[in-house]
């Protein structure tokens, strides 16, 4: 063994690139490992942007960041959900709630589903902290209340707002930053051993990190496996369009004939995201939403890297995998991806056997992260081709038995490595139109008039917290005050 | 629904009790079979913590359960000779130190072992250091607190358990009766289990079946004909002998394993007498000898004749077919190293409870719960495997465990380890890091590595820090009843 890595250059663009590089440095400092960038010519618009979930506020703990600064500087709007609309017969919000109801030690989803069958018409959102805050523009306060603990928010952010923020954390950490239009990699056999720009320079590294996104500057595209049949669209669209007012607290996400759009309020202007089968589609759904301005169309395709870890090269964010703008699932990766790199930070700089392991957390990680994502196509009931196809693709074994227990039963099967928490799963699935077709025999021991009682009380009980809470846009002057 | 339990015994009244107490009474008719002329194996007198949840889920109050079992509390299991010869280590029920700068506390204790500056792992593990000095408290709920760090189980008499839980599901509405069945009655067509007909020529009919028959597997492997996976190459222990012997005197808290030349010795405290027994390898050692070591080797005089007992370690691949639901060893066998036969028991009838079906043959419900019991079974094999083939000792038979090929995903976990000191952490089923980081260790592994950030602190801070946490662990032990003593009071006066 020759000793420990001295040295990581993380080599690509935008928020992985920083998210990753600052990560690292702040982990790392310890034990003096030096930390570079070859910053490569960034790929965001001025109307990109990142929709993160709540746990983000974790992943800003390890990279010393002021939530203040995200209000100031990255026109942060906080986000409790995201709505569906079109998808399936009537839209809902998805809400980002912590605690599960539950009424006698009994999953509340169960009691739900029975009154359902038996008539009761209120919408299962209804009784989502988080969704009924989200639907009235409301955010929760930190402090836990009769409902259950208060759902914290995700962000919406403008990328390239964040992206100059995190930059800029780089460089007061003393991070060494190039800048190159392109590289060239010097390689010996799977090891990257230098990087050249394009000014003559060479960045030499024990580590890479590629976060070129689609580029794939140093990991390469061997071994990229497409899902396309489950994500028919083939392209990504970006834009913005003027500010929603009254400001909502959450994304807004509608299906078309043959692609998706989705709003996402950011300070000063919404946010436009989507995927479409092919360019042309993507400019009619883009239309469909607004004037949307500065649109942007490139092809993109979903999927991922049979491994993420080769040699001496771990690719983080789209490099590695590469996600529809769903559920916030790409920035919940990138933390990901983050958490394993620091966790099996290499003890051996030319024998990098974590690389297996990292590949295996962030295919797990993934693989969850896709089967959600999945499930809001399987479950689409919209009539057009595009949407059979989507249908058609064969799920996942997991996602396929996930789904079956769930219309059986209302019971979210538990997996290791997830990212969305069991009520997620649950409010998704009801929201795209399931009703579990049985409740389990245990909901019997309460009685019925008790049952309806606390059905009722859980919906006072949200009402009152909700009416308590601060609307979106006080929150946001408060926090941009620093309160 | 009307629901058949086949057999009583711990795995029958585990399930009757957990059905009876959890499913509304009039949604099912429970009924359980069970001969007073069948013995029961009477597993797994040591639990694991997961059994207090149980309880709870239930409604059994933990007090009287001492009572009428002769129950004694449990902080983890000493292993003895496991590895090397003149090994000594513990597998707590709770951690060892607290993680410093993001890093696991093993990290750190590798490092400072390695500079000759700490001592033994087991000294950092407050309930290893209380089960050392043979005194119990129940935990405290402050975090904050070092005598948060530990949980506890228990030793009981399988029997008495049995028997307290048939008193508790009978109360609500479980009938028992009282008989042999000589026959399973099938649908021709459907396969579907209809009945069973007793030694009377009576017949019970049911909807749902749970097959409680221990080994003979008379539904799920007799009748269904459910595969049965062979995991004797893993494990090659396949028969037990089993004998009380009096009374230990300061009852120790926490079930004590030797390792024999082909195979292991086991030691349960009980309040009124300790359970012993041998657990060998038929193809290292004969029948007698395993006998004559168990015998000689008794911490005191023994109470009856030893009782054989065969098995084969694996598990059949569905334990829910059809209609019917194999729980415990009806469903698979895995030696008792680890105390994980009740807690297999526990998982599958609380998974009935959770996917109980409405129909007798719900494929989606089953396949559920399959999937739950073979990530259980899976998970605990591997670390049952890891006691085996960790080893450097000279036996025939520990060589063969040395030598012999490992399942792919328990090689990986011990190549993790060896590497950089990684243990394996997963959100479900058994066990957790500390467990891993225990017997890694404690079989003899070592680290070629820890995470270079544990590199971060300076060996003298380390050194402190590690001083620090062994001081609070010796005041906070210091402070607790001897386990003797509260065990007497507890039974007493359920205080």
């Amino acid at each position: 063994m020759s000793g420990g890595v001295r040295s990581v250059a993380v080599v690509g663009r935008d928020t992985a690139a920083w998210v990753i590089a600052l990560g690292l440095r702040r982990a790392l400092s310890g034990i003096g490992v030096k930390v570079s960038v070859v910053e490569l010519p960034s790929a965001l618009g001025p109307a990109d942007m990142h929709a993160t979930l709540p746990s983000l506020a974790n992943l800003h703990g390890v990279l010393g960041l002021q939530e203040e600064a995200l209000f100031v500087r990255c026109g942060a709007v906080p986000s409790l959900g995201q709505q569906f609309a079109g998808w399936s017969a009537a839209p809902f919000v998805l809400g980002y709630d912590v605690s599960r109801p539950a009424i006698n030690d009994v999953d509340f989803v169960q009691f739900w589903s029975l009154a359902r069958r038996q008539g009761m018409r209120v919408a299962f959102e209804d009784f989502s902290l988080a969704a009924a805050a989200a639907k009235q523009g409301r955010i929760a306060t930190a402090r836990p209340g009769k409902a259950g603990q208060a759902p914290q928010p995700g962000y919406h952010l403008s990328a390239p707002a964040y992206a100059a923020l995190l930059r800029q954390g780089c460089v007061a950490m003393g991070i060494e930053i190039r800048t190159s239009a392109t590289i060239a990699a010097e390689r010996d056999g799977e090891r990257v051993t230098a990087v050249a720009l394009d000014d003559g320079g060479r960045v030499e590294a024990d580590l890479f990190i590629d976060a070129s996104g689609s580029e794939r500057a140093l990991i390469g595209h061997d071994g990229f496996e497409p899902w396309s049949d489950a994500f028919p669209a083939t392209h990504l669209f970006t834009g913005a369009l003027p500010p929603l007012d009254p400001l909502p607290a959450h994304a807004r996400i509608v299906a078309a004939p043959d692609g998706w759009g989705g709003l996402f309020p950011l300070q000063g202007m919404t946010a436009v995201a989507g995927h479409a089968a092919g360019e042309e589609a993507a400019h009619r759904i883009a239309a469909s939403l607004g004037p949307v301005r500065n649109l942007t169309v490139r092809r993109f395709t979903p999927g991922m890297l049979r491994r993420s870890w080769i040699g001496n090269v771990a690719a983080v964010g789209e490099a590695a995998v590469a996600l529809e703008r769903l559920d916030a699932g790409e920035s919940q990766l990138l933390q990901v991806a983050l958490s394993n790199l620091v966790a099996l930070w290499p003890v051996d700089r030319d024998d990098m056997q974590e690389a297996r392991d990292y590949d295996r957390a962030m295919a797990s990680h993934a693989g969850n992260i896709r089967d959600f994502q999945q499930a809001h196509y399987r479950l689409c009931d919209r009539p057009e081709p595009f949407w059979q196809a989507a249908r058609a693709a064969a799920p996942s074994l997991d996602l396929a038995a996930r789904l079956a227990l769930f219309g059986a039963r209302g019971i979210v099967s538990h997996r290791d490595d997830e990212s969305y928490e069991p009520q997620l799963w649950a409010a998704m699935m009801i929201g795209h139109g399931v009703i579990p077709a049985e409740s389990a025999p245990a909901v019997d021991r309460t009685p019925p008039e008790e049952a309806i009682g606390k059905i009722q009380q859980l919906l006072h009980v949200i009402a009152e917290e909700v009416r308590a809470m601060p609307g979106v846009s006080d929150v946001i002057a408060a926090k941009r005050a620093g309160r | 629904m009307r629901v058949v339990i086949l057999g009583g015994g711990t795995a029958g009244w585990m399930t009757a009790a957990a059905l009876a107490a959890l499913l509304p009474r009039d949604r099912c008719d429970l009924r359980l079979i069970e001969s007073e002329a069948i013995g029961t194996v009477g597993v797994g007198e040591a639990t694991l913590p997961q059994m207090r949840a149980f309880n709870d889920a239930i409604g059994v109050i933990e007090a009287d359960m001492i009572r009428r079992t002769n129950a004694t509390f449990k902080l983890g299991i000493e292993f003895v000779d496991w590895g090397f010869e003149g090994s000594n280590y513990v597998h707590p029920f709770g951690a060892h130190g607290h993680p410093i700068g993001g890093v696991p506390f093993h990290h750190h204790w590798q490092r400072a072992a390695a500079a000759g500056l700490a001592d033994p792992i087991d000294d950092y593990s407050f309930a290893i250091t209380a089960a050392r000095a043979r005194r119990f408290d129940f935990p405290e709920s402050d975090l904050n607190s070092i005598r948060s760090t530990y949980d506890y189980a228990y030793h009981f008499d399988a029997g008495l358990y049995a028997a307290f839980l048939r008193e508790f599901a009978e109360r609500r509405g479980v009938v028992r009766i009282e008989g042999k069945f000589v026959e399973v009655l099938q649908h021709p067509e459907s396969g579907l289990i209809e009945g069973v007909r007793m030694e009377s020529g009576d017949i019970i009919a049911g909807d749902l079946f749970v097959d409680c028959t221990g080994f003979r597997s008379a539904i799920a492997g007799a009748t269904l004909g459910a595969a049965w996976e062979d995991w004797s190459h893993w494990l090659p222990c396949d028969r037990a002998f089993a004998v009380p012997s009096e009374r230990m005197e300061d009852v120790p808290p926490f079930t004590k394993s030797i390792a024999r030349g082909a195979g292991w010795q086991w030691q349960i405290p009980l309040q009124n007498r300790t359970g012993n027994g041998i657990i060998y390898s038929s193809a290292f050692i004969d029948d007698d000898g395993a006998r004559d070591l168990l015998m000689a080797n008794l911490p005191n005089a023994a109470m009856q004749e030893p009782r054989g007992l065969r098995f084969t370690p694996g598990r059949r691949t569905g334990s829910w077919a059809k209609n019917c639901v194999a729980v415990g060893l009806s469903s698979g066998f895995l030696e008792p190293l680890e105390s994980t036969s009740i807690y297999l028991i526990q998982v599958a009838a609380m998974n009935l409870v959770a996917l109980f079906p409405e129909r007798a043959d719900d494929a989606v419900l089953a396949s559920e719960f399959n999937r739950r019991m073979d990530m259980e079974y899976d998970r605990i094999r591997d670390f049952l495997i890891l006691h085996y083939h960790a080893n450097r000792r000279d036996e025939p038979m520990w060589r063969y465990c040395r030598e012999m090929p490992v399942p792919d995903s328990l090689a990986e976990k011990i190549e993790a380890f060896r590497h950089r000191a990684s243990v394996p952490r997963y959100g479900e089923g058994l066990f957790s890091p500390p467990s891993w980081v225990s017997v890694f260790f404690g079989q003899g592994l070592t680290p070629e590595a820890v995470h270079p950030l544990a590199g971060a602190m300076p060996e003298d801070a380390l050194a402190k820090q590690l001083a620090a946490i062994r001081a609070r662990i010796a005041d906070g032990v210091a402070a607790m009843p001897r386990h003797d003593e509260f065990v007497t009071d507890y039974a007493e006066w359920g205080l």
